[in-house]
Formats: C-alpha cells, structure tokens, sequence
C-alpha cells in the first residue's frame, strides 16, 4: 500500500467570479520514501494540492471530489481533530512564504518545542528543548540561536528553522512548497541538498512543489507537470525529462535554461492559460499547444500510457 | 541590554519634548488674550496697589526675562501662588493629581483589557451575531457625546435608583470618621468612582475593541497562523498564544496616541461628576485667568501623558521583541 494515494481530487475556490476549479480530478501516489516533485507555473493548483492534503484549504475553498488516502485513511472524511492529530505528526509541510512562518514576537526554539509538545503530552518542555537541539544541529543552525526572536535571523537561517520544525515530530511525509524560492542561488542550493540528505536519513516521503523545473529535477524522483489545474503528465524523473509525452511538458522544459545541459534556444510558450471559472471542453492546452489536431478543442482529453509508470492526458501522444 | 538602551534613548526624547512644551506654554500664556490682574484687582485699589501687584507676580518683566525666571522656578519647584484661591499652586496640584492618576489610569487599564478581549473575540467570530452586536456596541458608546453618556448615567444611576452618588469622590461621613480604616476609606473612593468610571470605560473600549477586531483579522491571514494551525495546534491555542499577542501590539500602539486625547474626556469628565482632579482645575483655572495654576495644570498633564507613553513604549518593547533586539 502506498504511503499517500490521490484519486480523482478536485479542488475550487468561490471566488467573486464564480466557483473556480483550481483543481480537477487528479491522482497519483507516493511510495513510503519516495519523492515526488508537482511542477507547473504560477495558478495550476500545486500550493491547493498542497493545502488540500493538509487540510488546510482557506474558508473559500473546498473538495469537491476525490478520495485523499493516508496509509489507507481518507483524510477527507477526518474530522477536524482526528486531523490537528495527524497534522505535523504524520504529514508535515515547508512553507511557500518561509520567511513569514515563524511567530515573530516567540523565540524560535520555542516554537518548535510547540510543535513536540502539542503532538506527544508526555514530553517534558526540557526534552522538547533537547530534541529542539538537536534538530538545529541537524539543520545546521548554531545552538546559541535557540532563544533567538525570528527576526534576529537571516533568511537560510529562518528557512533551516522552518525545516527543522517541519522534521520536528518525525513526519512521514513532508510537503515543500517552493522551500527556496526566496532565497540566493547558494543558499538555495545548499538547503536543497539538505532536505535530500534528511530525506535519505529519516526515509521521509516528499511531495516537492515548485515552479522551476530545474529544481524539482534535481530534487525529486517522481515528476508531476501540471497545467491550468491538470496534472498532464506524471512519471519518473528519467522518462518526463527524457522523453516528455505532453506538448507543455515539452514546451516547458524547452522554456528553461540550463546551466549543464547542452546550449539551446529558449523557446517561450505563447498565449495564456485558460480561465478556470470555465475552463475550456476539451484540452486546456490546446489553445497553446504546437500542433493542436480538431479534436483537441472539443473532446477532453484521455489519459495514455507512455511507458510503465510514464502517463499523459493527452491525445496526441 | 538594548532594552536599556531603548528606553535611554525614549527618556532623552521625552525630556526634550517636555522642554518643548514648558516654552510653548509660556508663550500661549503671554499671548493669551484676557489680563490676570484686572481679574485679581479689586475695583477699590488704588492705582498704586495694582502696580504693586504686577510688580510682586514679576508681569513688569521683559518677556524674556519672565521666561528665565519662569524656567528658574519650574527647576527650583517653584509655581507661584493661584490667583484664585491664594494657596501655593503646588499644594493645589499635589492635591489633584492622584485623584486624576487614579481615574485616569484605571479607565484606561480597564477599557484596553476589556476592549482587547471582546475584541479577539468578535474577530474570532467574524461575520456572526456576536460579532456583529459587539461592533455596533463599540461604534455606539465610542461615538457618543461624553457629557451627555456623563449626564445620563448620572440621571439614572445616581438619581433614578440612586445607587451611586450623583458627585465629589469621597463622602464626608467616611472620611471625618476617625474610625473609619484604609479599607472603608478605599471603598467609598471606588464606589464615588464608579460612574465616573464607566464613562470614560464607555468611550474608550469601543475604539480598542475596533482596533484589535481589524488587527486580529489581519493577523490571523499571516502565514505563521497557517504554520501554527498546520503544526496541529488546538484553535484556542492559534487565537491566543499567536494570533493575540502580534494583534495586540496596535493597540498598545494606539493606547500610547489616544492617552493625550483621553485627557480631554478627563477633564469633561471631572467637570460632570465634580471629581477633585486635575482636568476640572484645568477647566476652571483657564477661564479665570489663572495663569500659574493654570500653567502648572498643564505641565502636569503633559508630564503625566509623557509618562504613560514610555511605559507604552515599554510594554511594547516588551511584547515586539522586534523593537527589543
């Protein structure tokens, strides 16, 4: 049985517009272990996926379909506190925005200890701090900064807190939504290599989200591509890079530049993505895609089997 | 350390802001229209009499040696006899300032602990009936005329079901008696305070109330709730341990700002209840062209709105280690 399995989720917001469908009918799974990198740009609907498996959708949002199984358990049908229970225990999550996800009027330390204590009543504040210590260690954040106020932090350091707190009760899963985007080019990737490194040493299951492709490359061995809330393609990492099925995937890799791979023009993707509120019959991509065929924009697209594994929702593969 | 630092740098501020205040004092005092003397002259002094007088109260000066002198005697404690009553303007200030300290701090104590707790709890129930009763609650008694909650409260409490006394801060019976202790002493200052109190609780809670309400609701849409809530905190625990103490800090913010507004509310007030404090000497010592005690009224209050603005400034800096560190 996989640690997580997703089936068939969608996910909409109300907004003034209209009910917005951020989300529609994905699926997938994550092994124990595993990793698994959501890409796409801005507004797919990978933070709501996110968001979504922790619970955590805002007020206006909501599931409209889809089972959400964690080791077997549909979260969905959770109640509030069956899931504060399993919250940051079980599933923990690195925040987009990690520079505002530290309180900051409370001491660091403290509020990861929070997160130890509220989980397991029966460690002492004392043991918590001890465990707190050595998760700074792990991270790599001097102990003399425990007692320190968010603020007095530079911006890896707050995101090595952030990482830290997100290992505190030795989750099964972690959920990273874009962990570095803030940060420089060094620091970003000296924080990568350490999330990859406790994630071989606690055997952690990630859910890696991310809008650069490089990143998600190098970080994750499963790669989701998303686009205007449809997951299009999903496969190991080789198979999406090597040989990408879907016309964005395709696009989307040819869009990046590398600093390894051999030099080529950057190819930009025309046009814009579609209108969620109504999003189009057929193929969402289709009004973008390369070689669209007449069916494309009337008929939804199906899913096709590229390699085991290695699957696209679209026609033309 | 930086704390210390802080409140050095705060304390140079309010000595300076003071100083401030002392000169402009002095001028809005000189330039005022209306003459201290024909107030105090008898219409059957002589003209020699009256010139003695001027002389005796230094008003033959040049402006600019009253202003050393003025300052001389504000370093030496010296404030000058009140026109008024005769006695020493220090003797009278000492006499008010604590019954204004006491009304005055409690009711802002009380409407920000009040305000600050209805407050959270309205923003925590956004859009519902508690919500929706407590901000109109708020908007009604904050905006309403002073003088006018005064008088009502005064209407029904005091002479309606004559629960409280209609005025004064303490009764005589209490006070002449020699037996009466510390306690029975305290107890009818608290009871003559009452009314007094609940107007100037009535009109300020509201606004600390409305501040925490939109402060909360803007807090609570930070990302380190949305870190506290997926750390699988209890809600209770999100609103109070991490969603208040951040919502608070605007309105220690605004308790800071509104203290030297308050003042006026304080001197309405101690005028309508007749309460022996600083703000109705202020009152009457301005439109009898009492310049020294008038002028020391002043002082007072603004030494006492500077001082409770540093210790605003000190609690703050002890709730946003931001502004510690």
């Amino acid at each position: 049985m996989a640690l997580l399995e997703v089936d068939n989720l969608s996910i909409g917001y109300n907004t003034k517009k209209g009910y917005l469908k951020a989300v529609e009918k994905v699926s997938f799974d994550l092994e124990a272990g595993a990793s698994l990198g959501f890409v796409g740009e801005s507004g797919c609907g990978k933070t709501t996926i996110g968001m979504a498996l922790m619970g955590l959708l805002p007020p206006n949002g909501s599931v409209k379909e889809g089972r959400i199984l964690f080791e077997g358990k549909n979260t969905l049908e959770m109640t509030d506190e069956e899931l504060r229970k399993i919250r940051w225990r079980e599933m923990a999550m690195i925040f987009q925005a990690a520079m505002n996800a530290l309180n900051p009027v409370q001491r660091v330390g403290n509020q990861i200890a929070e997160a130890i204590l509220v989980h397991d009543p029966s460690v002492e504040k004392d043991q918590a701090m001890d465990q707190v210590e050595n998760l700074f260690r792990l991270v790599g954040i001097p102990l003399d900064r425990l007692r320190d106020y968010p603020h007095q932090y530079s911006g890896g350091m707050k995101q090595r807190a952030v990482i830290a707190m997100a290992l505190a009760c030795r989750p099964k899963l972690i959920i990273a939504d874009e962990p570095t985007t803030a940060l420089d080019v060094i620091v970003q990737d000296q924080i990568l290599g350490e999330i990859k490194e406790l994630q071989k040493e606690f055997d952690l299951s990630i859910i890696f989200i991310s809008h650069d492709i490089s990143i998600v490359a190098h970080m994750c061995d499963h790669i989701g591509v998303m686009y205007a809330g449809q997951l299009v393609e999903c496969g190991p990492r080789e198979g999406v890079f090597e040989s990408p099925a879907h016309p964005y995937t395709k696009a989307l890799l040819s869009s990046f530049p590398t600093v390894t791979g051999k030099r080529s023009d950057l190819i930009p993707i025309p046009g814009e993505t579609p209108n969620l509120v109504v999003p189009p019959h057929g193929c969402r991509f289709c009004d973008r895609c390369s070689g669209p065929e007449a069916s494309c924009s009337t008929e939804p697209p199906q899913w096709v089997e590229i390699a085991p594994g290695h699957r696209a929702l679209c026609c033309r593969c | 350390m930086e704390l210390r630092k802080y409140i050095t740098k705060r304390i140079i501020q309010i000595i300076i802001i003071f100083f401030v205040i002392l000169t402009v004092l002095f001028l809005l005092f000189r330039l005022a229209p209306g003459d201290p003397v024909s107030m105090m002259v008898d219409p059957d002094m002589t003209q020699e009499d009256a010139e003695m007088l001027i002389v005796q109260l230094g008003l033959e000066q040049p402006l600019g040696m009253q202003y050393l002198i003025y300052l001389k005697n504000f370093f030496t404690g010296h404030f000058g006899f009140s026109f008024h009553y005769g006695d020493p303007v220090v003797d009278i200030i000492w006499d008010r300032l604590p019954n204004t300290v006491l009304l005055f701090t409690t009711s802002i104590i009380l409407s920000a602990l009040v305000g600050v707790f209805l407050g959270k709890i309205a923003s925590w129930h956004k859009g519902k009936k508690v919500d929706s009763i407590m901000t109109i609650g708020a908007l009604v008694t904050h905006t309403v005329f002073l003088p006018w909650l005064a008088l009502i409260l005064i209407w029904i409490f005091a002479y309606k079901f004559g629960w409280f006394p209609i005025n004064g801060m303490i009764s005589e019976e209490v006070w002449l008696d020699p037996e009466a202790g510390f306690i029975s002493r305290a107890l009818d200052v608290m009871y003559h305070m009452v009314l007094p109190l609940s107007t100037l609780f009535l009109i300020h809670f509201g606004a600390y109330l409305l501040i925490m309400r939109s402060s909360m609701l803007e807090t609570l849409k930070e990302d380190y709730i949305l870190t506290a809530r997926a750390k699988g905190l209890e809600e209770k625990v999100i609103r109070d341990h991490h969603a208040a103490p951040n919502a608070a800090l605007p309105v220690v913010t605004s308790v800071g700002l509104s203290l030297a507004f308050s003042i006026n509310g304080g001197a309405l007030t101690e005028t309508v209840f007749t309460w022996p404090g600083i703000g109705r000497e202020l009152v009457s010592s301005v439109s009898q062209n009492d310049y020294p005690l008038a002028q020391a009224c002043f002082l007072m209050i603004a030494g006492v709105v500077l001082i409770s603005n540093l210790v605003v400034d000190v609690l703050y800096a002890y709730l946003d280690p931001r502004i510690r560190y």
